[in-house]
Formats: C-alpha cells, structure tokens, sequence
C-alpha cells in the first residue's frame, strides 16, 4: 500500500537528521550561551558599578582628626578681659590663638610654612576650639589639648588616597606636611572617627565639613509636597478612569495622555516648571515646593497606570456583590474596591516615589541646583536634594568631594532599597489571586 | 497673616460644619417625621463640602494671581522718575528687563532674600509698599473665604431634611472631583505643549527656524552680546542632534543585543529559580538614579576608556562618546530586557509546540518562531527605549562634552539636546536672551520627537498585544 | 538539546508485562510500546502505571473524561512534556523497541520521527509555503530549492490542501480557515517524514465539514503512518479508529479493538462512559 515518493522521503530522513544533530546542538549551545553571558554582563556590570561606589565612597564615613594643643590667648581670644559667650563669639580671635600654639609647638618660621602647617586643619578647628571656650569660660588663658578635624587633604592622605609616594610636585600635601603629620602620628594625635557632621550639617566648599542633612531634609520635604498632591489626585484619577467614566473620546483621549506622558523624557517636566510655576505664576526658585509641584506631575502617570491596574485586578464579583445589596456605584468603589485595590494602590506609589526621589534634571532646571549651605525649615525655603547634591559634589574638583559624593549615593541607594524593599514587603504580604 | 494658618482655619471650620449637618440630620430623623434618604454623615460631607470647596478654590486662585497683582500695584506706587543701576529714568522708560530687575529687587528685599546690588531707598519704600500689601491681601482672603464657607454653611444647613437626596448631591460632587483629576493629566500635557511652543517661539523670532534646524554651527556662549560676530549664525542645532543621535546608537548597540539576550534566556532557557533571581538585579539596574550612572560614567568608565584608548594609540577625549553611551546602554538594559520579556511571554505556547513538535530545538523555535512572531512588539520595545535614551539627561550631562562637535567618531566629545538644555538654563540664565530661549527651542524638539517616538510605539506593541490576546 | 530540569527515571518493565500482550492478537506489528508509564506534575499523579501498545499504520484512539491523562499521555509519546518543567516522567517507553527516554536518544531524532498536531491549529506566522518548509529545512532534510518545492507540494498534497492553496503559497498560514489550518499544521508535521503522528484533539476547535475533512484524512494518512488520536468525541473515535484506549482519572481503564470497546466494553467505567452516563 505504500505509496513510492513516502519512501522516498521516509527513507534518508533518519539518516540526515542524525546528521545534522551535531552542528545543531553545537548552534543550540552557542546561542544559549550568548542568553548567559547577555546576563552575566549585566550582572557584572552591576557589581562593578556597585563596587565603585562602595569602595569609593565607605571612607566618606569616616574622617580624620588631630589632637592638638592650644594655648587659650585672653590677648587673642577675650581682648577686653570678658569671657561672656557673646563676646567669644563675636570678637575671639581662635584661629590666631590656635595658629599661635601651633606655631611654638612645631617651631615654624615664616609666612609660608606657617600657611602649610594651618592648613592640615579644617577651618572648623577654631570653630570647636571656640565652641569649647563659650562652654567652658574658665578656661581662657589656659593650656588645652584638643581634638580637632583635620583638613580635607591630610584626611584623604590618612585613607591613603593621597600617596605619599609622589613627587612632591604631583602631590597636595607636602614634604614638610608629611614631617609634621608623622610626628602627629607618633604622638598619637592622630585619629579616625566616625563622620557624624556628614548627617547633620549642611553643604560646604570643604570637603570635610560637608553634610548631606541638608539635601537629606530637602528631599524629605520635595517628596512629601509630590506625595501630597501626586497621590490624592492620582488616585482619584484612576479610580474615575477605571470605574466611572463612559467609553468616550474624552476618556480615550485622557487614557493615551496618560501612556504618552509617562514616557516623556524627565526635563521635560522641568522645563514645564521653570515656564509655568517660577516665570508665569513666580513661586520661588529652588523651593522644595516647585520641585513636589514638578516631580508630582511626572510621577503621575506612573501612580495612576498602577493604581488602575491594581482597580482592574479586583473581580467584578465583588462590584456586583456590593451593587446588589442596595449600594450606590459610589459607595461600592469607597467601601469594597478601593480596599481590596489598596495595596497595589500603595505599592505603585512607593514606586513612582523612589523613581522621584532620584530624579535630577527638572529640579536643575527650576534652580534646585544652588549651593545652599543652610539646612531648610520649610517647603518654601530655597534647599537641594540628595541627587542634586550628588550632582554638585561630582562635579567638585577637590579629591575629598569624590569619597564624598560616593557617600552620598551610598544613602541615596539605602534610602531608595528601603523603599523598593518596602514595596516589595507590602506587595507579597498583600499579594491576593483571584 | 499666615496662608497655613488660612487653611488650618477653614479645615476647623469645616469640620465643624460637617458635625453641625449631622447633628442637625440625626435631629430631624429623631423628630420621627420620617426616614432620612442617606446616612446622617452624607448630610455632614454636604455641608463640609459647601463649606470648603468654595473657599479653597478661592484660595488657589487668588494665591496664583496675588503676587502679579499686588506688584503692578506697587510699580505704580513707585515715583514717576526711578533710578536704577546709577541711572535716573522716567519709570515708564524703563526697559522691559530693567523693570523686572527692580521689582524682583523689591520683592527680594521685602521677604529677606539677596538683592543684586545695593539697596536703595527706593527699593526700602517699593518694599514696605509690597509688604503692607500683602499683608491687606491676605487679611482680605481670609475675609473672603470665612464668608464664602458661612454661606455655603447656611445654605446647605438650612437645606437638611429628611427628603434631601444628600448622597446623591455629596457623590455627585465627589465624581466631579475625580472627573477633575483625571483631566489634569490632560492639562500637564498642554501646559508642556503651551510654554514650550510660547518660549520656542520667542527664540524664533530671534533666530530663524531654518538656522536652527539645519545649521551646522552651535555656540550659544557666543552669542550673548549682540554686536559680538557670529552672533546670529550660532544655533544651528545639526550638531547638537547628531551628538544626541551619536550616544543614542552607542547606547542601543549596548541595550538591545544584551537586552534582548537576557529575556530571551530568562523566558525561555532559565529555570524559576534562576528567573527568580536574576530578574530582581535587573530591576535593581533600572532602580539606580540616573546620578549615579552619571557619576560612575565620568568618574570610572570614561577614565577607563581613555587609558585603554592611550594604550593602544588612539586618542579618546575624556568624555568621550562611547562612554557616555555604553553607560546609558547599561541603564537601558532592564527597560529593553524587562519589556522584550513581556512581549516574548506573550508569544502563544502553541507556536513553540507546534515548533517543537516538529523535532526543532529551542534556539531553532526562539530564531525561527518566536522571535519573528514578537518582532512587531520588540520594535516597539526598542522604539521605546531610543525615547529613553534620546531625553536621557543626567549621564550626558556628567558624562558627555559640552561644545557641539559634527563627528560620528565615538571617541570624540560631543553634546547632546538635553545637555545644551540644562546648560544654558543653569547658572544664571539671563531671560529672553537667545541662548536661554535656545533651551526650550531645543526641549520642544526633544519633546516632538519622544512624542513621536512615544506615540508610534505604544500603538505597535498595543496591536502587538491585541493580536495574541 | 539539553533539558536536564525533567527527571527521567526509567526503570525495567515488570517481566510479566513484557511477556502479556494486553491488545489481545494483533495483527499489525507494534510500533510504541509503554509499560509502566506513570507522570507527575509536581505533586500530582497525572497518570498511574499505564502499559499500552500502539500498531503500526494504524489509527489508536484514547478517549475518556477530560482531566484523565489522556492528553499527558500522548504528549509522554513524543516527549513534549520535556519542556514542562515540573513533569516527571517514569517507566518504559518504546519506539521500535528503543526507549525514547533513553540518555542515547535526542529529542530532536524523536520528535522528527514522531509528529504532532495540537488542539488548536497552530501555524507559525509565516507564509503557506515557509510553514511546510520549516521541519525540512531545521532538520536539514532536502538540498535545494527544487527539492523542498517538490516535498511542499507532496505534503500539501497528502494533507489534501494543496488544491486550495497552490495559488497563494505566499499569503500567511493564518489567512486560512480553521479547518484548512489545521490540515496545514498536518502537512507541515507530515513534511518532515514521520513514522508516528500524535495529534491531540485536532477537530475540536473546528466545524463539522471542517472535522470530517479531517477524518478522511486520518484514515487516508493510516496508509502510510501510525497514528495516535486523542479525541473526546466517541463517535470520531469509533469512525477513525482500530483500537481504543480509555482512560479515567489517570489510569488506563481498558484498551482493544474500537468496535469490541463501543459494543462491548469490558469494564463498567467504559460502559458507564462510552454510554454518556459521565464525561
């Protein structure tokens, strides 16, 4: 019965595809591993990306000081014999006091090494020496010994990001320096704590003094003003898409709106602030108010794509049930929809805030880029945030903003893996299949 | 008089209200005359509603037109001959920027901010003039608003009864303000269209459209002085496309083959548990803030790049192009990879039996089947992130150069749409001059474009969608 | 192909089983021998010790409830459950007397000589002409252009599609009905030169001509192949078969000659279903 082309065709089929099996295993195995590496690469990249940061910016948290010994100069320091804090304050010479001191105690002489050797300290050495004579009044005119920070540069040498195999020529901190600071070390006057002016203070052009509280407290109030007005009316929006509104053109409209915005690039929206919030309705610049206003409407989109697909996962069952017991469409959605829809609500605008709260280039261009040193008490004052500041301290020549900058991308991530991570925590502890 | 105070003030007084009506409908539902139509709260919400709305709507309005008010008042306050900058003019003389300048002076020196130059008298009385203003403004609103919230209060209290359908009434006005917060994603988009197109038009005015789109010559610093040379035929904006067009491609060659690679083995190859755990890196990739990237892309790669390049003779800039692109192809990864995986999941497990059935391997069904029947949706995909990495703004700016280079060599510097934006509105930017309307010349562009972009991928991936739905 | 997330654990056959013939006299040689064939899906049982033999050119159908295995089964026969990853697979399957799920055997091999068509006619988005071509040209099977032409044209021919579509071998598979998809998806898995062809419920998403197209077919192919159906539909099972098998619940209930199982069912579940009183 068989008819003669199947033989044909049957026939050298076995044969041929055993023949083939080789080479396309071997074609099966190299694609397979282009999928890994493909992976891998990403993956790799990630790690150096993080590794960078870590290795970089750990040392910010930690910073060099150096004990020293200050003769409290009442000639110097309280000139007319008063030592009432107001008078320190205002009229207590503690740099010269301090310069005095060091001078007699490593015996320098002239202008020039005498700049070098005050220059191993910050310039918030007077500071705490004159913060330490306001507490303690009674002891102008006495020897003290003191711990005070050091400069920028001695601190990146004491993390060894200054060499000290360099010529001198080539390298911030000088031979004489070098001689000073190892006597330094010998007498033990030298050593690292850990950088708590980093979380409580505010911009500065010296490194070592630099804070990122005041970015911190920036971000803190640009965030609550996005998730103030970008979460209400978020919401609101979505569940009127979602629940209300009539198919209509307007609807279709609004929806396309929707997708299309949340895809326009960033700075778009910054320069929709710097036209319409500083230059038509002149709010202040660099206001941590402009920059909610500015991240609320990117964020938007983002809150109500999700918060409407978290509204359409809810069954119509639950509508049907509630609508058949004598509930208005209303009082569905408040009572029973909204609810259920609550956590993925949530989860997409714990999202849609991380993503803001990393965002730079709208608030560059409504001037949240200013160097403030100030920490801001309020929504209007003018302020930064942690990914400007990021911005600006990279941009910094000085090496001591690079561990610093480092630093401040480590707490940026921190804070943004709270987030994430909350998110995640709330979407599979609330996590329902229907 | 404080405006959180105004606002505490009202959400007192509302509140109240909102007791009084339900107060006043347990009342008269107690009186037995016969069964409220809501609930007791509905008729508080009605009251409260009436009460606020109003108010607060006031309060918004006047907040955003008070402060153009209030100075025009004080501009004509002002004596009819003003000195400014040394020079003592008619005020009606003075030129449009100069008048800014002295009225920003005036409000600066009113609410305590830096004044540009001295203070003078004439700053000291304009200043007192705004402050009592303001001051009588507010106390105004405050007026305004307590008796817009006492109507609304004696209205809607007046008007409880049994017979009144006030949850009807309260969720007709709550649909009303749902209904008004999905149109502000409308109004978004036409506040972007609106003072983009008003700005970019003013720079037209001052450099044809023609020079700007196909001039070959782009330095806007020059410009600043008009009677410097060169001053008009400085915003031809070929180069500044080209640069963006050059660090686009560098960053797809990146995102897309790795991208696309990556999907396709956690869709198709990767057990759950590796899919489980790779999938999270990659979401992390596309969590990072674009700073970073930007940080680590000149503080790292491009030092890196330009070693490497030294070492074996070529001559890289240190912000070169390929830096800033392989970097933002690095971030585009998780975008291409996590929407190419949506798109090849939703490839119907049919074809791959039917493939499979015949006796074809995985990577022969992924080449031959999979892949051809998702192409529509991973162009989109691909369309989408080129939008990305087009309006990609933070890593070029770090990392890119700043003077406009006409090359397609990826080792040389150049600059991009989005960089020239942030450059020439940062720092000081002097309003109206060519180079700071340039920026939003140049954002409208941007915005068009990714519009385009936008809209033509959606479209595709959404057919895409809909065919294997 | 390396599909090392499926466990296979072939164990020797009870020798009692091997020596039993349980299709009774048979006059057709056996083509796919199962003993003890039991699936897993994670944790569930799928299929329960199921021996069975399948004759060469000629039509086996497996019928029963849905939910009974039937379908996992057929799907043991050519491997496919390979690429599911929470399926185990034990016991002894033959095709020609070697075990398919040996280490030597490579899917590829077996699935090029065991074909399928699913439920649902499922052409690959390409054109008429480059869905018959796909098997031949993966495996390798003819040298040029000329030849695959010819091999096309003879499996659209044996599918009985060629009449209809020789004008438009350009236009997309999908452009076809139903029915002539599903006969597409026939010529294409009889393209690549099976012995078996395993088709999983191939009418049940068509119209009744579409379905007794179909049906001509089968019996026409039964010349040339062996072929294996899963159908719920016992009037299709008693038109196109030789042997049945039921199963229910994972076991296979009774197997025999089609007209002793509708006629003469020897277990009660058979009669009970072949009778309606469940399905």
């Amino acid at each position: 019965m068989t008819d003669p082309a199947d033989s044909v065709l049957i026939e050298g089929q076995k044969e041929k595809v055993r023949q083939g099996l080789s080479r396309r295993l071997r074609a099966e195995r190299r694609f397979r591993a282009y999928g890994v590496v493909a992976i891998v690469l990403a993956i790799l990249m990630l790690l150096f990306l993080a590794g960078t940061i870590a290795a970089n910016g750990y040392s910010a948290f930690y910073q060099t000081w150096i004990k020293v010994d200050v003769f409290l100069d009442e000639e110097l320091i309280a000139p007319d014999g008063k030592t009432d804090p107001q008078t320190l304050r205002e009229e207590g010479d503690f740099r010269g006091a301090l310069i005095e001191s060091l001078v007699a105690s490593y015996r320098v002489r002239g202008r020039e090494k005498e700049n070098r050797l005050i220059a191993m300290f910050s310039t918030d050495a007077e500071r705490t020496l004159q913060r330490h004579a306001i507490a303690n009044p009674r002891l102008v005119g006495k020897n003290i010994s003191i711990w005070v920070k050091a400069s920028s540069d001695i601190d990146q040498l004491t993390k060894g990001a200054i060499r000290r195999d360099l010529p001198e020529s080539g390298r911030k901190v000088k031979d004489v320096q070098l001689v000073w600071y190892d006597r330094m070390a010998a007498e033990n006057r030298i050593e690292t704590r850990f950088n708590t002016g980093f979380f409580s203070t505010g911009d500065s052009r010296e490194p070592e003094q630099a804070g990122i509280w005041g970015a911190i407290v920036g971000s803190f109030l640009t965030m609550l003003v996005t998730l103030i007005l970008a979460f209400p009316v978020g919401l609101a929006a979505a569940v009127y898409l979602e629940e209300f509104a009539p198919k209509n053109r307007l609807t279709d409209l609004i929806e396309v709106n929707i997708n299309n915005l949340a895809a326009v690039p960033s700075i778009v929206f910054g320069l929709l602030g710097l036209a319409v919030f500083l230059n038509f309705f002149e709010l202040p610049r660099s206001a941590p108010l402009v920059g909610g206003m500015v991240l609320a409407l990117m964020t938007l989109p983002t809150i109500i794509i999700a918060a409407r697909a978290s509204l359409l996962a809810v069954p119509p069952s639950v509508r049907e049930a509630a609508l058949g017991l004598g509930a208005s469409r209303v009082q569905v959605v408040s009572h029973h929809v909204l609810p259920l829809a609550m956590p993925g609500i949530l989860t997409g605008t714990i999202i849609g805030m991380a993503r803001a709260l990393g965002e730079t280039a709208p608030l560059l261009m409504i001037g949240m880029v200013a160097f403030i040193v100030d920490i801001p008490g309020g929504p209007t004052d003018a302020s930064t945030v942690m990914p400007v500041q990021i911005y600006l301290w990279a941009d910094s020549p000085e090496r001591g903003f690079v561990e610093k900058t480092s630093g401040a991308v480590i707490v940026l991530l921190a804070f943004l893996v709270v987030m994430n991570a909350s998110a995640v925590y709330l979407r599979k502890k609330f996590e329902r299949r229907w | 008089m404080n405006y959180g105070a105004i606002l505490a003030a009202l959400l007192v007084l509302t509140v109240l209200g909102f007791y009084l009506g339900r107060g006043r409908a347990r009342a008269a539902a107690g009186r037995g005359q016969s069964r409220l139509h809501s609930l007791p709260g509905y008729y508080g919400a009605h009251v409260a509603i009436w009460m606020a709305l109003p108010a607060f709507t006031l309060f918004v309005f006047w907040i955003s037109f008070q402060g153009a008010i209030v100075e025009g008042i004080v501009w004509n306050g002002l004596p009819d001959r003003v000195t400014v900058l040394g020079e003592t003019k008619p005020r009606d003389a003075l030129p449009a920027e100069q008048k800014q300048l002295l009225i920003n002076n005036i409000r600066n020196y009113a609410t305590g901010d830096v004044v540009s130059g001295d203070v003078t008298a004439l700053m000291k009385q304009g200043a007192a003039q705004y402050l009592r203003l303001e001051a009588l403004s507010s106390w105004i609103l405050a007026a305004a608003m307590a008796i817009l919230a006492a109507v609304g209060l004696l209205l809607t209290y007046r008007s409880i009864a049994p017979t009144m359908r006030a949850r009807v009434r309260v969720e007709r006005v709550a649909l009303l303000l749902l209904m008004v917060a999905s149109t502000i994603a409308i109004l978004t988009t036409v506040g972007i269209v609106l003072s983009l197109l008003f700005e970019a038009l003013a720079f037209f005015t001052k450099v044809s459209p023609v020079d700007f789109l196909f001039g070959l010559e782009w330095s806007p610093q020059t410009a600043i002085r008009e009677d410097q040379v060169g001053a008009s035929g400085a915003f031809g904006a070929i180069p500044v496309f080209a640069g963006t067009m050059l660090i686009t491609v560098i960053a797809m060659v990146v995102a897309v083959p790795v991208g696309l690679f990556a999907a396709i083995y956690l869709s198709e190859y990767a057990s759950r548990r590796v899919r489980a755990a790779v999938k999270p890196v990659l979401e992390v990739l596309a969590g990072i803030p674009t700073v970073v990237y930007g940080f680590f892309a000149a503080l790292t790669v491009a030092p890196m790049i330009r070693d490497a390049g030294a070492a074996v003779g070529l001559s890289v800039a240190s912000e070169s192009a390929l830096a800033a692109g392989l970097i933002m192809g690095i971030m585009i990864i998780p975008f291409v990879s996590s929407l190419s995986d949506d798109i090849i999941n939703a490839v119907p497990q049919a074809l791959r039996d039917g493939s499979y059935g015949l006796g074809a391997t995985r990577s022969e069904t992924i080449r031959q089947v999979v892949l051809p029947a998702a192409l529509p949706g991973i162009v989109g995909a691909v369309l989408l992130a080129v939008s990305r990495a087009i309006g990609e703004t933070m890593i070029v700016v770090m990392a890119a150069g700043l003077s406009a280079k006409l090359t397609v060599n990826p080792f040389d510097a150049v600059t991009t749409v989005t960089v020239q934006i942030v450059t020439n509105l940062t720092g000081d930017p002097e309003f109206d001059s060519p180079k700071t309307l340039s920026a939003f010349a140049l954002g409208l562009a941007l915005f068009l474009v990714t519009l385009c972009l936008n809209v033509i991928a959606l479209k595709v991936v959404q057919k895409y969608r809909e065919k294997y739905d | 192909m390396n599909e090392k997330s499926v466990e296979h654990v072939v164990t020797a056959p009870p020798p009692e089983a091997a020596e039993a013939d349980p299709a009774g006299a048979d006059r057709n040689p056996v083509k796919m021998r199962t003993r003890g064939v039991n699936v897993h899906y994670a944790e569930k049982h799928a299929l329960r010790d199921v021996s069975l033999d399948i004759g060469e050119r000629e039509v086996t159908a497996l019928i029963g409830p849905s939910g009974c295995g039937k379908s996992t089964f057929l799907r043991c026969l050519n491997r496919m459950n390979d690429t599911i990853d929470i399926c185990r697979v034990t016991g002894r399957l033959e095709l020609d007397g070697q075990d398919i799920y040996a280490d030597s055997v490579d899917v590829v091999q077996l699935r090029a000589s065991i074909g399928m068509v699913f439920q649902k006619p499922n052409p690959f988005p390409k054109s008429i002409f480059d869905n018959v071509a796909y098997g031949p040209r993966v495996h390798g099977l003819v040298a040029d252009r000329a030849d695959l032409e010819q091999l096309v044209e003879q499996s659209l021919r044996k599918a009985g599609l060629f009449d209809e579509v020789k004008d438009r071998f350009g236009d997309p598979g999908t452009s076809l009905s139903g029915g002539q998809q599903q006969r597409l998806c026939i010529a294409r898995a009889i393209a690549v030169g099976p012995e078996v062809i395993l088709m999983d419920e191939p009418c049940s998403s068509l119209d009744p001509i579409a379905t007794a197209r179909i049906e001509e077919l089968i019996d026409e192919l039964r010349q040339n192949y062996t072929i294996v159906i899963v159908t719920h539909s016992m009037q299709q099972a008693a038109r196109v078969s030789q042997k049945t098998a039921f199963f229910h619940l994972g076991d296979l209930i009774e197997q025999g000659e089609t007209p002793q199982i509708f006629t003469n069912p020897r277990d009660e579940k058979t009669q009970g279903y072949i009778t309606g009183r469940f399905g």
